[in-house]
């Protein structure tokens, strides 16, 4: 018997020692049916192997985190100093990412935004019309052009939101983010075309477009054309990228909706990584090389729930997945094609939030906070707490997140620490229970025939829907609790209001009318342009639609030239394609 | 706080607002009938003598083999060669709350809108005869209103299902690649009850085979000189084969008598199904009502006597 | 009531805001309460889901929006419901409402408002306590 082994049994016979001698003779004592003890000895990881599974910082797998050390850290010393207001944590921070009206609406907002302080690029919201490939005359869109986001119908909106990115602002200085995913291409296509009219060159340009459609069809729903149609165009984005915009990144892929959507812990994560799979593949398969397009693809952020040491444990477990998949899978060799980018790490999700005795958001925030400081990230306290009142948020709820971010790098030195619970018994035991369910779950998609099939299916939707229902039925029947919302809701405790100012972010009264202002312009650009080049290119991308092995973007950047809109491009690619239904469920 | 409805409640009024084309009435009245609300065998009785018109289409076949999309297809394909066409689609009811998710209309968008289309969703409600001829009587209610083509569409293959299509004039059969072992276990008392085979998402990889089933069932279950049924292939989600499925739906429903055999077992079926739910009724209300039932649970309790022996002793007195 | 007599409820996603968690929660939490759910799926316009309550003569709409375009959105099926002589039917809304909206909603005719955390049974018995 090896060293180990003896080592192992001594503490298998220390347990069952301690089981009978102290554990059981408490349960009795205390009357009860099974013991509430959760201990975790090196028996949970019996063949921990660090190098293989945790590794250095900055090492693959990278369970240990992406860097070393993050940016951040290294000018966190000077911030506090300089009295310099990072919106760490806050990817709501002051007017950052938004979008609201018309294009006109939109860009003086931001005129008004970067004269108080604002830095960077426009993060464009879009509304469900755009969202949808509608433009603001169609049925479709009544009632919601300019409402959760900027409408965008063609080329001279994109443009008119761009008027004031000159000078210091210019589009190669400051990166831009569009949140679109249906039609990614086609905005992609209008930054491009953007660029040229400038006479700026596409490779300087810098951004994130979300383009992650596969979780549109699991989560969030605004998606077109059925999946396989979508990875098509996914691909032709990902080659156009790769090969004249290469220092954008590609996409920012899946996690938070899909948890917030109803997914569990696993799901969520063999979801995403299935996804990520049909993505790589969808690059490989347009001739790249992996590692040409790998290190652009971004995630936001994986995470969502309360449990702070699951929440951690995920991190660590999706790292390792990801790294794991990169270099096993797909044979990447450069290390930042193994990483998982994401701006935010883990965090409690919008939906762990409570209405009742709303201020109790912000403890909840603040352990979200300290599960991304104690996995690899900063420790940033999303979201604020008045997020569930559904009104955006106040100053005042903003300021309590930053401060709270700051209390928890300054004060309580979260992140001092590069991945703290590294070795622990419990820790490593854990992560790799998540690291394996989530690829049991992967596996079984892979042989279902992949992400694509598994939506085509409806079996990821269902999925999730399931355990959405599943939850709800635990909180409802107390299996699990939620405090202030089914436990401690007595006439003994308090209703806690807090006194908050909210700045009407967008003016309704802009807001009322962008409706028919939008539709006036578009009208209007419809009447001026020339429409037999818009019928001849439309034509060429219907044409070219049809052969699949064809790259779209050079088409549809020049429908975007042209000024057809973004309906008219989305329609001719839905006579081809046709539209997504989805299962029943 | 109960809310008023705006329209007349009555059996009466609303088989007269059936005849005069008033959907709302038609919809009420499909509630009333589906409840057995009081009344309710007097209205199908007035509805009936306006019925006899509409070709009633069943349309079966296991979950996922895109029946709903196919069902709306056809629909759309009907009310373009100026049918009216109603809808029943059939989900079934939880077994265990007695409620339902019914999902049919999910792939139904395209005709939702259509007036000439009337869509319904129905629960199985846990009562197996009493769905068949539940659906049978809001077939017959939509056929009064002037709806020329029925549609009744059931989620699987089950035995409810099974007993649900047999009520219609045609029953079609929905297929898909892939699906060889299943149509190998639906061989027994299933596959033999359509009158047409369609092999949907006939684009997927595997078509020809799944054909080669059906042909192959077929050959074996069919009697020697019997025509046997058209098998045909269509991609509802592509719109493929749907113009030839609808003639071939509506040919062969014009060909009345090939069926005589089926029509007589259906009517008889019917009359047994409807005193079936007559007598229990009846014997339900009077053993509740005269203890009769409640003493020979006791006796069984007591083991006093066996179930046969109290079920021939309580019949005794009408047989 | 009736012996035979179920509830039954329309669950309509109206607009294009694509969130469906919450609707199929409630969707399934009423199918377990014992009330007939039917279930339109995304993007409806406002006329197909009241088409759907007439022709389905569901005791109840229940329409989820999450993207802030309630108030036009419920007047539209409220106004379109009256048209189509089905006024009695019962209209409540679930999704993100701000407090401030919800005196505008009912007196257009909203029922209830049911905003995040909501136990499903309690919408449950709101349905079976006003019907």
């Amino acid at each position: 018997m090896s060293d180990n082994k003896k080592r192992l049994k001594n503490i298998e016979y220390a347990e069952a020692e301690w089981k009978k001698n102290v554990l059981d003779k408490r349960v009795g004592r205390f009357n009860l049916s099974k013991s509430p003890t959760r201990f975790y000895s090196p028996l949970a990881v019996s063949n921990f192997n660090f190098l293989e599974k945790v590794g250095f910082p900055g090492q693959y797998p990278f369970t240990a985190g992406n860097n070393p050390f993050d940016y951040w850290r290294a000018y966190a010393e000077d911030a506090a100093k300089m009295g310099y207001r990072p919106d760490w944590g806050a990817a709501s921070g002051v007017g950052k990412y938004g979008g609201f009206g018309t294009a006109e609406d939109y860009r003086d907002y931001l005129i008004r935004m970067h004269s108080m302080g604002r830095t960077g690029g426009p993060n464009m919201a879009f509304d469900l019309a755009t969202q949808c490939g509608y433009d603001s005359d169609s049925p479709y869109a009544e009632g919601e052009v300019g409402r959760v986001g900027v409408a965008i119908d063609a080329f001279n909106d994109f443009a008119t939101i761009y008027e004031p990115y000159t000078g210091d602002l210019e589009i190669d200085r400051v990166p831009s983010n569009f949140t679109i995913n249906a039609p990614a291409a086609i905005i992609i296509a209008m930054y491009a075309v953007l660029a040229e009219k400038r006479g700026i060159p596409l490779e300087k340009l810098r951004g994130t477009p979300q383009n992650d459609i596969l979780k549109e069809y699991i989560a969030r729903g605004t998606y077109i054309y059925p999946p396989k149609h979508s990875l098509r165009l996914f691909r032709d984005i990902c080659v156009f990228c790769t090969q004249h915009m290469p220092k954008l990144n590609i996409n920012s892929m899946g996690g938070y909706h899909i948890r917030e959507a109803g997914a569990t812990r696993v799901q969520d994560l063999a979801f995403s990584m299935s996804n990520a799979t049909a993505y790589i593949q969808a690059g490989i398969d347009g001739g790249l090389a992996v590692d040409s397009f790998a290190p652009k693809f971004t995630f936001n952020a994986f995470g969502g729930s309360m449990e702070i040491y699951q929440e951690i444990a995920l991190q660590r477990a999706a790292r390792r997945i990801y790294a794991r998949l990169l270099k096993e899978r797909f044979n990447a060799e450069n290390p930042r094609s193994m990483m998982i980018r994401q701006p935010i790490t883990a965090h409690i999700g919008c939906s762990s939030t409570t209405l009742q005795r709303t201020l109790n958001n912000l403890t909840r925030a603040v352990v979200g906070g300290m599960a991304a400081g104690m996995s690899g990230g900063m420790p940033g306290v999303f979201p604020p707490f008045d997020e569930p009142l559904g009104l955006g948020h106040s100053q005042e709820a903003v300021q309590l997140q930053l401060d709270a971010t700051r209390i928890l790098i300054y004060e309580a030195k979260v992140a001092d620490v590069n991945d703290p619970w590294a070795g622990s018994y419990f820790m490593e035991s854990l992560t790799d229970e998540i690291e394996a369910k989530s690829l049991a779950e992967m596996e079984k998609i892979e042989n279902m025939g992949g992400a694509v099939a598994a939506i085509e299916s409806g079996y990821m939707q269902k999925a999730i829907s399931k355990s959405a229902y599943e939850r709800q039925k635990r909180i409802e029947s107390q299996e699990e609790f939620v405090v202030g919302v089914n436990c401690f809701t007595g006439e003994n405790e308090m209703d806690v209001n807090v006194n908050r100012v909210v700045e009407a972010t967008y003016d309704p009264e802009l807001l009322k009318s962008a409706e028919d202002r939008q539709k006036r312009k578009l009208a209007e650009l419809k009447r001026q342009r020339d429409g037999k080049a818009v019928s001849s290119t439309l034509a060429a991308l219907k044409e070219h639609a049809r052969d699949e092995n064809k790259n779209l973007m050079p088409d549809i950047c020049e429908c975007v030239r042209n000024n057809a809109s973004l309906q008219e491009i989305c329609d001719v690619l839905r006579d081809i394609f046709g539209e997504f239904q989805q299962a029943r469920f | 706080m109960k809310i008023t409805k705006t329209v007349e409640n009555s059996w009466q009024s609303l088989v007269d607002g059936v005849q005069a084309g008033n959907i709302r009435a038609m919809a009420r009245l499909i509630t009333q009938v589906e409840n057995r609300e009081p009344g309710w065998k007097d209205a199908m009785k007035a509805i009936y003598p306006h019925t006899g018109s509409a070709r009633i289409l069943g349309i079966t076949g296991s979950p996922g083999a895109g029946k709903s999309t196919l069902t709306c297809e056809i629909a759309d394909e009907l009310v373009k060669r100026g049918h009216q066409i109603g809808i029943i689609a059939v989900d079934p009811s939880s077994p265990f709350s007695g409620g339902a998710l019914l999902g049919d209309r999910l792939r139904m968008k395209k005709i939702f809108t259509l007036k000439e289309v009337f869509i319904r969703s129905m629960a199985t409600r846990g009562t197996l005869g009493g769905m068949s001829q539940a659906a049978r009587d809001v077939a017959r209610i939509m056929d009064a209103f002037g709806k020329d083509v029925i549609l009744i569409e059931t989620v699987g293959v089950g035995q409810d299902e099974i007993e649900v299509v047999k009520t219609a004039d045609r029953v079609m059969m929905v297929c898909i690649p892939g699906q060889g072992d299943n149509i190998q276990a639906l061989k027994a008392g299933v596959m033999e009850i359509a009158d047409l085979y369609v092999v949907n998402k006939a684009d997927m990889p595997g078509a020809d085979e799944v054909m080669a089933d059906i042909y192959a069932m077929l050959e074996l279950s069919s009697e020697a000189g019997q025509p046997t049924p058209p098998v045909l292939k269509t991609s509802a989600l592509k719109n493929q084969g749907i113009r030839e499925l609808v003639a071939t739906l509506m040919a062969d429903s014009t060909e009345s008598n090939r069926h005589d055999d089926k029509e007589e077992m259906r009517i008889k079926e019917e009359i047994f199904s409807l005193v079936e739910d007559e007598v229990l009724r009846f014997l339900r209300r009077r053993w509740e009502e005269n203890g009769e039932i409640a003493e020979a649970a006791r006796q069984m309790i007591e083991q006093k006597k066996d179930p046969y022996s109290i079920v021939a002793e309580l019949l005794n007195q009408f047989i | 009531m009736n012996e035979g007599k179920k509830m039954r409820v329309l669950m309509a996603k109206p607009g294009l805001d694509g969130h469906e968690r919450g609707a199929h929660v409630v969707a399934h939490g009423l199918r377990d309460a014992g009330f007939e759910v039917i279930y339109t799926g995304l993007r409806q316009t406002t006329a197909q889901i009241v088409n759907t309550a007439v022709q389905e003569d569901v005791d109840v709409v229940g329409l989820s929006i999450l993207s802030g375009a309630h108030l036009s959105l419920s007047q539209k099926v409220i106004d379109g419901l009256k048209n189509a002589g089905a006024e009695d039917v019962m209209v409540i809304i679930g999704g993100i409402v701000p407090d401030e909206d919800i005196p505008s909603l009912k007196k257009m005719g909203v029922r209830e408002v049911f905003t995040a955390g909501t136990p499903v049974s309690e919408i449950a018995n709101f349905i079976t306590r006003s019907t």
